[in-house]
């Protein structure tokens, strides 16, 4: 209560301050009146009562001052008229303003905007209802400590039903799906789940209802913006028969348009709570699970670990060394960004410190030239808290500028991240500023005020009075330890930028290596059709067949087209297939260590498409049909591992693509880098589509052009529906496929390349600035030296000498700190040691060029300073 | 001025304000004459430490101020004790008979 009136009574002075001034005066006025005239009274004279009263009372001021100085208001006041006084320091000393300004803006500018994305990505939680207790259920190799985020039907089912600390489990395959509706076909991710998803993620729909189990391959949920891209709403899409896999299936219920997990799903169609997979050692299925109410997931993991060991001993040959985990939806999700986004925390972090180091050196700068103004007021008595409060204030507000311009900054640039941000970065959606980034981004801005203006702030503390009003650094008598400060802020800075442009260095690095890395195909001017033919029955595949032999004899008649094939398992594309194999023939092999391959299915003429070359045999044709022997034709890595110095050709191969059949080995053709730029090319089978036509509907038509592929597409487009209109399309080219295979890499190297350049402008602002101050102050001294004959170059050639002796040392710390920090972006280089000479060289020599390019202005203008002039100038 | 006189003992000023106004109100000179006269001048009162105390006081709770016009026609700030101020005063004279007649039995001991 007291507090309060005190709290109302400061406040009303503080914005009444001249009529409480006025109060007290007047009160004052008064009071020596009644006093002088209690003395009249006692027989004084008018001016005897007034000497009186001064030697008593003391004046009328004094005591205006004792009267007015009490409140806490008064100290608010001071507070602000400090604050006045720095902000117009600052208005004054524009160019050192708006150099800070701009410094603090950009490092708390890409921290703000980094940070928006670590909040929205790793920190914000999920989406979905009890999100904390949402869990993905994997399988683990305790003897190889792999793990898989799937597991196999049968033993999903079985934790779904013994698992106790599990309130649901759910079940799910699928993928991207050609999706057949009245008129037209479309792509998008279709997922089939059990009854159970929903109770998983607790959904409610927002139109319709949800599926039971026994409406398994005849019921789907759609996403809300699928349905309203559609059918027009929610409403419409109520009811809709839609065929998927040449299945009719039924819009029963229709989910809000926030929700498509797994991934970018919109459809979900029922399957059954026992899954079509019996096996025990295909991981056909992923599962999601909600944990109990108050269960964690050490109790969880507990119990599956209890659960796993009677399922290896129920199972000991397909159970064998298999561990069910369950690991948290979030780091599932997002476990993958994480270290990415750390790397780019990390650079940005330097980048603030790099920042903070330059404005510290400003303001020392600044305040070197402030000394004799310290000095004075020390002299007239401020304590030292007195004189270090307009430094810190000063600081306060080019944080508080910095803050601004910053947040300002980190708009667009949270735009650009996510525009460059690759596919796979998850919750990309979800990037938005809110409170926490500006809390975040005030607590850094407060953060750098204190580290910038702490040096400054605590040397203007320590000016001696009278050792200030004697130094004068313009006549060369500048304090030893006031300029080996400066150098070590500018080795620091040094040093912080060689870490950053080393990491630079290396993902540009890695880059150009999976740019220019032999594939093993040709890239260019090859036109991509994701094409989706719906098949069911054995009819079905028998003419879906017949419709690719026509299409692909269509495309090929095509003005511009090359060769045309079809593959099943493109690289880098999204279907494919792996496993053992066995040979007979061949090598022998060690039991419990099958070879293993890829597994593709492709038309005759594929590898002629792709720039695969044939180096022995013979490629597909129109013999190898599903009625006649069956044939393979391997690739290079798979003849050398199984084969050796054998011929493969005539020798047999059998793989659990689909069936068990001998195949003869008819060729062999050069490997190829499968699944990505930055993997080594490896082991493959290719078969042909006709004697796997389980593998034959959902295929890439690839099509080597003369022309630019894309111009091809709408001939392409109406080619394929003239054969069959329920065909679903999507067009790529093989070289966007290939670049987005390293968005990734390309992400990470391209913003730290943008971060180790701000870094570097920074540091040569550093650099330049130290190295102008010190002409500056040296300009006396260097006037003598050569109105004594010193020599221009000699002048200059002292300046570049200590720009790079600083940049030498700066370099030597970073290199060390490079070491240290190496082996933390091992994991993202491909083709490049962590130690690369090059990267380091090359940084070494960056570095050094800036600082000795930053020092030669200032270099060059010492060598033009006149001696007379600058005797003269004091 | 004599040199018997001294400042107000530490922390008394208050105690002795809110007394002084408990029968009268008062404006500022007239608590300084006041507690002059009845310590026999052996307190002085300097304006600015009594004003300081007034606002102090005031923001307390326990005085109120108003300008009125003194008894010879001139304008003062009057300042009256509210109930807490009185409250105030009786906590704080019962405290300080304690105090003082503890150091007078521990100064009557020391003799």
């Amino acid at each position: 209560m007291a507090f309060l009136r005190s709290l109302i009574y400061g406040i009303r002075n503080l914005l009444r301050r001249t009529k409480r001034e006025r109060d007290i005066a007047d009160e004052i006025e008064r009071y020596f009146e009644e006093a002088a005239a209690a003395q009249v009274e006692h027989g004084m004279t008018a001016e005897e009562a007034r000497r009186t009263i001064r030697m008593e009372a003391g004046t009328m001021s004094s005591a205006r001052a004792q009267a007015n100085s009490y409140g806490w208001e008064n100290s608010v006041s001071s507070f602000f008229s400090d604050l006045r006084f720095a902000a117009r320091q600052l208005a004054r000393h524009r160019a050192f303003t708006v150099t800070a300004t701009l410094t603090l803006a950009l490092g708390i500018g890409a921290n703000a905007a980094i940070f928006t994305a670590i909040d929205s990505i790793l920190l914000a939680p999920l989406p979905f209802n009890h999100a904390d207790r949402l869990a993905v259920l994997g399988t683990r190799y305790s003897n190889t400590g792999r793990t898989t985020r799937r597991v196999t039907g049968p033993d999903g089912v079985d934790v779904r039903d013994q698992a106790k600390s599990l309130e649901a489990v759910s079940l799910m395959a699928g993928g991207e799906e050609g999706v057949q509706l009245r008129d037209h076909a479309t792509y998008t991710e279709v997922t089939w789940v059990d009854e159970n998803f929903p109770r998983v993620y607790s959904l409610q729909p927002i139109a319709g209802r949800l599926f039971s189990d026994a409406e398994s391959h005849r019921s789907a949920l759609v996403n809300e913006q699928f349905a309203r891209n559609n059918f027009g709403s929610a409403q419409a899409a109520l009811g809709q028969t839609v065929h998927i896999e040449n299945e009719a299936i039924e819009i029963v219920g229709v989910l809000p348009g926030s929700f498509h997990e797994p991934g970018k799903t919109e459809v979900w169609e029922a399957f059954s709570l026992l899954p079509e997979s019996k096996s025990r050692t295909a991981f056909n299925y992923r599962a999601v699970a909600l944990l109990r109410e108050s269960t964690s997931f050490q109790t969880a993991q507990t119990e599956l670990n209890s659960l796993s060991q009677r399922l290896q001993t129920a199972y000991p040959e397909d159970n064998r060394n298999k561990q069910m985990v369950a690991l948290p939806m979030t780091e599932a999700l997002t476990g993958s960004a994480r270290p990415t986004l750390m790397l780019l925390w990390g650079a940005v972090g330097i980048i603030l410190l790099i920042a903070c180091v330059n404005v510290t050196h400003l303001q020392l700068v600044r305040s070197m030239t402030r000394q004799r103004e310290i000095a004075i007021r020390k002299a007239l008595g401020s304590s030292r808290w007195q004189v270090m409060r307009p430094v810190l204030l000063e600081s306060l507000l080019l944080a508080i500028l910095g803050c601004a311009a910053g947040l300002l900054l980190a708009l667009p640039a949270v735009r650009i991240l996510i525009a460059m941000a690759p596919k796979e970065l998850p919750r990309a959606g979800e990037i938005h500023l809110n409170g926490w980034v500006l809390a975040f981004t005030m607590a850094i801005s407060v953060l750098t005020a204190l580290v910038s203006s702490i040096l400054p702030a605590m040397r203007a503390a320590k000016v001696a009075a009278a050792d200030a009003m004697k130094q004068d650094a313009s006549r060369g008598m500048e304090r030893k330890g006031a300029a080996r400060l400066r150098d070590g802020l500018v080795i620091a800075e040094i040093a912080a930028t060689f870490v950053l442009a080393v990491a630079a260095a290396l993902l540009l690095r890695t880059m150009s290596t999976l740019m220019t890395s032999d594939l093993g195909f040709e890239t260019q001017r090859m036109l991509v059709v994701d094409a989706d033919n719906p098949a069911h029955t054995d009819d079905d595949y028998r003419r879906m067949l017949r419709q690719f032999d026509e299409i692909f004899a269509n495309l090929a008649a095509i003005p511009g087209v090359e060769h045309v094939a079809g593959v099943m398992g493109l690289p880098m594309g999204p279907y494919g297939s792996n496993g053992n194999y066995n040979t007979r023939g061949g090598l022998p092999v060690e039991s419990h260590h099958a070879p293993e391959a890829i597994f593709s299915v492709a038309s005759p003429e594929y590898f002629q498409t792709m720039g695969i070359p044939m180096l022995r045999g013979r490629d597909f044709n129109a013999q190898d049909a599903y009625d006649n022997p069956f044939v393979v034709v391997i690739s290079q890595s798979v003849a050398k591992q199984s084969f050796g110095n054998i011929d493969p050709i005539g020798k047999q191969i059998q793989c659990g693509l689909d069936s068990d059949k001998w195949m003869t080995i008819v060729g062999v053709v050069g490997d190829i880098r499968q699944n990505s730029p930055a993997e080594n090319p490896g082991p493959a089978l290719y078969m042909p589509m006709k004697q796997h036509p389980a593998y034959a509907n959902q295929i890439h038509i690839v099509l080597r052009t003369h022309v630019k592929p894309l111009t091809l597409i709408n001939t392409v487009h109406s080619e394929i529906a003239r054969a069959n209109p329920l065909i679903a399309m999507r067009f790529t080219t093989m070289d966007s496929i290939v670049n987005e295979s390293i968005t990734a890499q390309r992400f990470r190297a391209a913003l730290i390349s943008l971060f180790a350049a701000a870094g570097l402008l920074l540091s040569m602002l550093g650099v330049y600035g130290t190295m102008a101050y010190t002409v500056a102050q040296r300009t006396f001294e260097i006037g003598i030296r050569m109105a004594f004959g010193a020599n221009r170059a000699v002048i200059l050639r002292a300046i570049l000498r200590h720009a790079a002796i600083l940049a030498g040392i700066g370099i030597a710390a970073g290199l060390v700190l490079s070491l240290l920090l190496a082996r933390l972006v091992s994991a993202m280089l491909v083709g490049v040691q962590p130690m690369d000479p090059a990267s380091l060289g090359g940084a070494s020599l960056l570095l050094l060029l800036t600082a000795i390019a930053a020092a030669s202005a200032p270099g060059w203008k010492a060598t033009h300073i006149n001696p007379l002039a600058a005797l003269r100038a004091e | 001025m004599t040199d018997e006189n001294t400042d107000v003992i530490q922390g008394t000023l208050d105690m002795l304000i809110l007394k002084t106004l408990s029968l009268e109100p008062m404006h500022g000179f007239g608590i300084t004459r006041r507690m002059e006269q009845v310590s026999r001048g052996v307190f002085k009162i300097n304006p600015g430490s009594l004003l300081t105390a007034l606002q102090r006081l005031e923001r307390a709770g326990w005085l109120d101020s108003e300008w009125r016009q003194t008894e010879n026609s001139r304008r003062a700030k009057y300042y009256s004790l509210t109930r807490a101020g009185k409250k105030q005063l009786e906590k704080e004279t019962a405290d300080w008979a304690r105090r003082a007649s503890a150091v007078a039995r521990l100064l009557k001991v020391e003799a």
